[in-house]
C-alpha cells in the first residue's frame, strides 16, 4: 500500500471525505461542555529573554468535541501558545485550564496528543518502534501499544512500512507518523501544530478525513496551520492570533456574521424601486444586475424574489455569500486605522503592534 | 519504570544503529583475542598461542605469580589502557550527540510533550547513554573472565567489578559532556569541553605524581640525612669521650662533615616545604575533582588485595619465595622504595573515599546540567 492510500475502514463518511464542508450548526455553549472548556486560557503571556514579547495576554477557550483552529501570520505567536500548552515553553504569566486542569499539570498531558511543528522523529527506529516509545513515555500500557500501533499505522496508510526505519520515510510520511504517534495515548484532546506540512493533496485529505473521525468519536483537536482553506473545511471555530493577541475567535458564522448577505442575478437593469429597500444594494454589470441584501436569513429576500417574478423579470441566481476565512484573516490582519497590513512578527519591547 | 525502560530501549537501539558500537567491540574482541592468546605452561609463559615463548620459573601453569601476572595484564594494561583511554575517546565521540540530538527542535517537543517531569526525562536519559560503557565493558569483561577461566582454571569472579568501575569513570567525563551538550546544544563543543577537562584532571594528577615523587625523594634524602647525622654524632660522642683532640684531622673532617650534612638537611627540608606550599592546593584541588585514574586503579587494587606484589615487580623479577613458601617483594633499590610509598600512600585512600568524591563532583555537575535543561525553553 502505498503511503498516501486509502484509509480503509476508519476513513470517515465518503461525502465529508470528499467534499469536506464546514459544520456550521456546531455551535457550542457552555452548557454542553458542563461549564468546562477543553482549553481556557487566561492572560497567558510570554516574554523572550526580556525582549520579544510572543505573548501578550492570550484570552481563549476552547469547547470539548470540536475542531478548533489557530490562524495567524508568521511570527504571530501561535506555535509559543501551542508550546506552553504541551509544557515545552515556559510563560511568563498564564492562568487557565487544559482538560479542566492547571496548564503545566504533567499528568493531564497523558491524555493529550501533540505533534509539534518541523517534528524530527529518531531516524534509527522503524515506523512501529516509533509509536511504541512514544506511547511509552505516554505511559500506554504494552499490550496496548503493540496493538494500538499495528491500528494507527493502518490508519495512516503506513501498514506496509511497520517495519522499516523512518530515515527512509519521506516528508509526507514522517507527517503521518507524527499524527499517528500523537494519537497513540487514544488522547481526548489532540494539539496538532501544521500537520498537512509537506502532505500531498491526497495525503491532507486523509488527514482531513482522521480529524473529523475524532472529533465525531467525541475528541477535542486543536489545529494550528497556515492552511486557511484546510481550516476552513474542518475546523468548528477560529482564532486568529495577531502580534501576539488573539484578534478574533469564534465560529466562522458569527465571524462572518456581518459581511452575510444574499445577492440575486438578474437580466436586465437594476429594477427603480430598490431605494425602497434601505438594506439592498444594486451593480450592474454587462446587461445584468446584481442584487445585495445584507443578513443570513433567507426569508427577507422572499418578497423580492415575488416582486422581481411578478414583474416579469428573468432570476438568473440567487445564493447566499459571506466571507471566506482568507477574508476574514486579511481583515484581522489589517490595521484598521491606515488600512496596512500589520508587520508580522513578535513586538519587541512589548510596544507598538496590533492596537 | 515504562518509561525508563522505554529510554534504555531506545538507547540500545540507537546504539545499535552507531557504526562506531560495532567498531568498537569489533576492537575489544581483538584484544581480548589477544589476551586469550596469552598462556602458560610447565616451563614459563607463551604469547600469541605458543607462536613466542619466555621460560620463567616462576611463571608457571597453576604458579600464583602466573594467574597474578595474568589478573594484572588486565587490570592494569588491558584495562587502563583500552578501555581507560582508547575505548573511552570512541565512547565519547559515540555518545556525545546523544544530548544535543535529543535537545533537537522538534524531537525534544514531543518528549516534553508527555506526562513525565523534565527532571526524570533528564536523568533516564543520562542513565541509559551510559549503557554504551556498560554493554562495551561487560561483553569484554565476559571474554575476559573466560579466558581466565579457560586459561588458568582462575574463576575470578571480581573481574566483573570492572563493569561498574569502568561505568563510573565514564559517567565523570560524561557528566561534563552532558552539561556541556544541554547548555550549548552543540556536539563538537560538548566534545572538545570534555576531553580538555579530561585532559585537565590528567594534567593534575600528572603534576600531583612528579611534585609528590621528588617530594617523597627529598624526604627520603632527610631520612638519610638524620641517619649519617645520627651515625656522625655517635661517633663523634665516641672521639669526644676518647679525648681525641678538637684540631685532631679526623674529629675536624668528621665534623665538617657532620655541619655539611645537616646543611644539606636543613637545605633540603627548606625545599620540601617550599614543595609542600604547591603540593597542598593540587591536592585540594584534586580532592575536587573525579578520580578517574584512582577510579580505574581500584580493579587492580581488588584484585591483588591479598599481596603487594604489582606487576612491575613481577616483570622486572623483583619477586622471592621467603621461607614460609610466600611470593615476598625483593628489598629494592631507592627507586623501589620510592614507588612503594606512593602505592603505600595511595592505598590510605579508601575506595569509598575515591568513589564517594567523585560521585559528589558528578552530582553537582549534573544538578547543573539539569537545571539548565529544566528551565530552557525549547
Amino acid at each position: 500500500m502505498r503511503p498516501g492510500g486509502d484509509l480503509k475502514e476508519h476513513r470517515p463518511k465518503a461525502d465529508k471525505a470528499l467534499t469536506p464542508s464546514r459544520p456550521a450548526s456546531r455551535t457550542h455553549h457552555l452548557s454542553e461542555s458542563n461549564g468546562q472548556y477543553a482549553i481556557d486560557l487566561h492572560e497567558v503571556k510570554k516574554v523572550y529573554r526580556g525582549k520579544v514579547h510572543a505573548l501578550r495576554g492570550i484570552e481563549m477557550q476552547v469547547h470539548p468535541r470540536e475542531i478548533f483552529g489557530l490562524l495567524g501570520p508568521n511570527g504571530a505567536g501561535k506555535s509559543t501558545l501551542v508550546k506552553i500548552m504541551m509544557t515545552v515553553v515556559r510563560p511568563t504569566k498564564a492562568r487557565g485550564t487544559v482538560l479542566g486542569r492547571p496548564m503545566g499539570h504533567k499528568p493531564t498531558l497523558a491524555r493529550v496528543g501533540y505533534l509539534p511543528e518541523h517534528h524530527r522523529l529518531p531516524g534509527y527506529l522503524t515506523g512501529r518502534q516509533t509509536l511504541e516509545f512514544y506511547a511509552a513515555l505516554a505511559k500506554v500500557p504494552r499490550a496496548v501499544r503493540r496493538r494500538r500501533s499495528e491500528e494507527l499505522l493502518d490508519t495512516v496508510g503506513l501498514s506496509e512500512w511497520t517495519t522499516k526505519k523512518i530515515s527512509s520515510f519521506s516528508k509526507g510520511m514522517l507527517q503521518r507518523l507524527g499524527l499517528a504517534q500523537a494519537l497513540m495515548n487514544d488522547p481526548d484532546l489532540i494539539v496538532l501544530d501544521e500537520p498537512t506540512d509537506g502532505v500531498d493533496p491526497v495525503g491532507r485529505r486523509d488527514i482531513r478525513d482522521v480529524l473529523l473521525k475524532l472529533r465525531d468519536e467525541g475528541k477535542t483537536v486543536f489545529l494550528n496551520s497556515h492552511l486557511l482553506s484546510e481550516l476552513e473545511m474542518v475546523c468548528d471555530r477560529v482564532a486568529i492570533l495577531v502580534q501576539g493577541t488573539v484578534a478574533t475567535q469564534g465560529t466562522l458564522d458569527e465571524l462572518t456574521a456581518e459581511s452575510q448577505r444574499y445577492e440575486i442575478v438578474i437580466q436586465g437593469a437594476p429594477p427603480t424601486w430598490i431605494s425602497e429597500y434601505p438594506s439592498l444594494r444594486s451593480k450592474a454589470e454587462d446587461g445584468r444586475s446584481r442584487l445585495i441584501l445584507m443578513g443570513a436569513e433567507p426569508e427577507p429576500i422572499q418578497p423580492l424574489l415575488d416582486r422581481l417574478r411578478g414583474e416579469g423579470r428573468t432570476i438568473l441566481s440567487v445564493k447566499p455569500v459571506r466571507e471566506t476565512l482568507e477574508d476574514l484573516f486579511m481583515r484581522a490582519i489589517t490595521d484598521p486605522e491606515t488600512g496596512a497590513t500589520l508587520q508580522p512578527g513578535a513586538i519587541a519591547g512589548g510596544k507598538g503592534g496590533r492596537k | 519504570m515504562t518509561v525508563f525502560l522505554a529510554m534504555l530501549l531506545d538507547a540500545y537501539r540507537q546504539l545499535n544503529s552507531k557504526k562506531l558500537f560495532w567498531v568498537v567491540l569489533a576492537i575489544s574482541g581483538i584484544v581480548v583475542l589477544f589476551y586469550g592468546s596469552i598462556g602458560f605452561d610447565d616451563t614459563g609463559m607463551s604469547m600469541f598461542f605458543g607462536l613466542t615463548h619466555i621460560e620463567d620459573p616462576m611463571l608457571t601453569r597453576d604458579s600464583f605469580l602466573s594467574k597474578l601476572l595474568y589478573r594484572s595484564i588486565f587490570s592494569t594494561f588491558i584495562l587502563g589502557l583500552w578501555l581507560a583511554w582508547i575505548a573511552t575517546i570512541l565512547a565519547l565521540i559515540s555518545t556525545t550527540a546523544i544530548f544535543p540530538d535529543f535537545l533537537a527542535d522538534g524531537a525534544i517537543d514531543i518528549v516534553l510533550s508527555k506526562p513525565v517531569t523534565r527532571v526524570k526525562v533528564f536523568f533516564f536519559k543520562y542513565i541509559a547513554s551510559l549503557l554504551f560503557v556498560v554493554l562495551q565493558v561487560a561483553i569484554f569483561c565476559l571474554g575476559v573472565f573466560l579466558c581466565l577461566g579457560l586459561r588458568l582454571s582462575d574463576w575470578e569472579w571480581r573481574i566483573f567489578a570492572a563493569i561498574p568501575l569502568l561505568t563510573l569513570f565514564y559517567s565523570y567525563l560524561y557528566s561534563v559532556n552532558v552539561l556541556i551538550g544541554v547548555w550549548s546544544r552543540s556536539t563538537l563543543t560538548a566534545l572538545l569541553v570534555t576531553l580538555l577537562f579530561w585532559f585537565g584532571i590528567f594534567s593534575t594528577n600528572a603534576a600531583e605524581t612528579i611534585v609528590n615523587r621528588i617530594k617523597t625523594q627529598m624526604i627520603m634524602e632527610v631520612e638519610g640525612n638524620d641517619r649519617d647525622i645520627a651515625r656522625m654524632e655517635v661517633s663523634l660522642g665516641g672521639l669526644q669521650s676518647n679525648q681525641v683532640p678538637a684540631d685532631s684531622p679526623a674529629r675536624a673532617n668528621l665534623q665538617r662533615s657532620l655541619e655539611s650534612t645537616r646543611s644539606d638537611r636543613d637545605e633540603r627540608q627548606v625545599l620540601i616545604d617550599k614543595i609542600e606550599r604547591w603540593h597542598k592546593p593540587v591536592r585540594v584541588l584534586q580532592a575536587i575533582m573525579p578520580k578517574t585514574g584512582e577510579t580505574i586503579g581500584l580493579l587492580d587494587r581488588w584484585l591483588r588485595r591479598d599481596t603487594d606484589i604489582n606487576i612491575m615487580d613481577i616483570l622486572d623479577g623483583a619477586v622471592a619465595v621467603d621461607e614460609s613458601g610466600r611470593y615476598r617483594r625483593t628489598q629494592g633499590d631507592e627507586d623501589r622504595e620510592i614507588e612503594r610509598r606512593l602505592e603505600s600512600e595511595a592505598e590510605t585512600r579508601s575506595d569509598w573515599y575515591i568513589i564517594g568524591t567523585s560521585l559528589a563532583f558528578e552530582a553537582v555537575v549534573l544538578l547543573l546540567g539539569c537545571s539548565i535543561f529544566v528551565k530552557r525553553d525549547y
